[in-house]
């Protein structure tokens, strides 16, 4: 993975244990992506952390987790004490128990992650808690640590590895009957039903992530694009000079690849 | 019961028909525990400041604006309502674009989870399409203006009612076979699936949010009573990690630990008493008889 994980440990099915890695299955990165700058100066802002009493800059090795005791009361705890914590759901995702896919609702679903094996060592091992997952048709439920919660998980192959989801507790998932009950108990008018049926049946289509394009980031790519020209017009550059000006300039490359394959999406749409 | 306001109001069409509707948040993140950033030299808390990267000056709200990286340092900026423009006008309109078979969702483009209700006036035609969708095995795609984000909608069918689910956008989600690239490709057959498949049958239970109780605020307040009486937790040792020579083994030996008796799982219970809690593993006779020398089915 080319990715730097966001969490390694270990997966262990009862004696069988491997280690593994895992990163988020969702990422900010192919997104149009804004800095902030200072519109009197056109400098990207940046933010720092600053002694709230003595207002001066906090270096990075300065700053440290405080638990609060009390008003203005803080224990320090360093990172590898926190990692240090008595449970061993920080680091193991140990499978409890298996359940039918079907039996947890969409719902309960949280967060995705890919697990994947994080040492040759370990392949075997996690292909056999996988391989057996998919044989069963079952997925495994765990318990694990997770930006300061104890939550617990789903375990669910995928390709050649597993996607793990945090699952929501009990209390976030809001009763549904306060929602649903002026519904009432009707049920459809079957002399209507079928007719919509007709109607669903019509435009029922296959899943294709086109389905979750998103025109607005297009758009944004556009006004850019436009700008852009409009500043190549006006002014050579207040831009700092770069070492090597006439060395190829990627993210124009990419742009203009990006504006392509719009176009080509566009056309193939129509 | 508290009382609940919808989080957005408009109308779900499908076809030439049309219903109004509201969306209601159904799940919502609890609190975590909070830790706050100190100074380690002089305790005190920290606050972040936003300063300009040259000068740096702190820059207020008013003088922060958006670019866009366009070369090394140089930057298009864009205002907050040039962004806004962006995105369509709301229409306060959920239009279904297609129905998608439930067994082909994808469901790592899941986002938030939203109630979707009908007003009194729509109810029969809600109800119309929910059983329509029911019947059919399938969800609705939707797309429409949320919370000044144009975004796409999964509807389907939840006790009486609609769950709304936002999606995440195609390039918000990464490739599986991309992340799983490196993953070598191992078929695992013959005694090695028996045993893991039959160490799973005796494990077979059911979720249950409910009983999930998070144990890591508790864990924490242990570590900060062990400092403050100066004492360190024991340092964590790794797992031994099951070698290729020996995972038969391993197996074999989980498998018998797991073999039969309902003494022997009783013990096995009592062992963890979170994986009591957690999930309940169904008490079957059935699935704990499996021999394990039972081949997949």
């Amino acid at each position: 993975m080319a990715i730097r994980p966001y969490w390694k440990g270990y997966l262990k099915l009862s004696l069988v244990t491997c280690p593994v890695q895992m990163m988020p299955a969702t990422s900010e990165s192919e997104k149009v992506r804004f800095h902030t700058l200072n519109r009197e100066t056109q400098n990207r802002v940046v933010s720092r952390y600053v002694d709230s009493v003595t207002g001066k800059p906090v270096n990075e090795d300065d700053e440290v987790k405080g638990y609060q005791r009390g008003e203005g009361d803080y224990i320090i705890l360093e990172d590898d004490e926190i990692e240090n914590v008595a449970l061993e759901s920080t680091r193991t995702i140990d499978i409890s128990t298996f359940a039918p896919r079907d039996s947890i609702d969409w719902i309960w679903l949280e967060t995705p992650y890919y697990l994947a094996p994080n040492d040759p060592v370990g392949e075997e091992a996690f292909s056999v808690i996988r391989d057996a997952m998919r044989a069963k048709d079952m997925v495994g439920i765990a318990r694990l640590v997770i930006s300061r919660r104890e939550r617990p998980v789903m375990l669910e192959p995928r390709d050649k590895g597993i996607v793990l989801w945090t699952l929501r507790y009990g209390d976030e998932v809001r009763e549904e009957d306060s929602y649903f009950e002026a519904i009432g108990d009707g049920k459809a008018d079957e002399t209507i039903l079928p007719l919509v049926q007709q109607l669903i049946r019509k435009q029922t289509a296959h899943w294709t992530p086109k389905m979750v394009e998103d025109p607005v980031q297009e758009r944004l790519l556009e006004v850019i694009a436009a700008k852009k020209k409009q500043l190549k017009k006006l002014t050579p550059t207040k831009a700092k000079a770069r070492a090597t000006p006439s060395a190829p300039n990627n993210v124009v490359n990419i742009m203009d690849a990006l504006k392509r394959s719009v176009a080509a999406e566009r056309r193939a749409k129509k | 019961m508290v009382a609940t306001r919808a989080n957005w109001k408009g109308f779900l069409n499908f076809g030439e028909v049309s219903c109004p509707v509201a969306l209601y948040t159904a799940a919502s993140s609890s609190e975590r525990i909070a830790f706050n950033t100190l100074n380690r030299e002089t305790g005190n808390r920290v606050r972040r400041e936003f300063v300009d990267v040259e000068t740096g000056r702190p820059v207020g709200r008013g003088d922060q604006v958006k670019g866009y990286e366009i070369d090394d340092g140089r930057y298009v900026v864009l205002e907050t309502d040039e962004i806004a423009a962006a995105v369509p006008e709301s229409d306060k309109t959920l239009a279904i674009d297609a129905f998608v078979p439930c067994s082909e969702i994808d469901d790592v483009y899941f986002d938030k989870p939203y109630y979707l209700a009908p007003d009194r006036m729509g109810r029969d035609a809600f109800i119309l399409l929910r059983d329509g969708m029911r019947k059919e095995g399938v969800a609705a795609i939707a797309r429409t203006v949320l919370f000044r984000k144009l975004r796409t909608v999964l509807l389907r069918a939840h006790g009486k009612g609609l769950i709304a689910t936002t999606l995440n956008f195609d390039y918000e989600v990464r490739s599986s076979k991309q992340a799983f690239e490196e993953v070598s490709d191992l078929k695992i057959e013959g005694e090695m699936l028996e045993l893991a498949e039959h160490i799973i049958g005796t494990k077979r239970g059911s979720f249950d949010a409910k009983a999930f109780d998070d144990r890591y605020e508790a864990a924490v307040a242990e570590l900060v009573k062990a400092k403050l009486e100066g004492r360190s937790l024991p340092k964590k040792k790794a797992p031994p990690v099951s070698k290729q020579s020996d995972l038969l083994q391993a197996l074999r030996e989980s498998a018998g630990l797991a073999v039969g008796t309902p003494a022997r799982r009783a013990g096995n219970t009592n062992a963890g008493r979170e994986r009591a809690k957690l999930a309940k593993p169904t008490p079957s006779k059935a699935k704990s008889a499996a021999a394990p020398t039972r081949r997949a089915s």
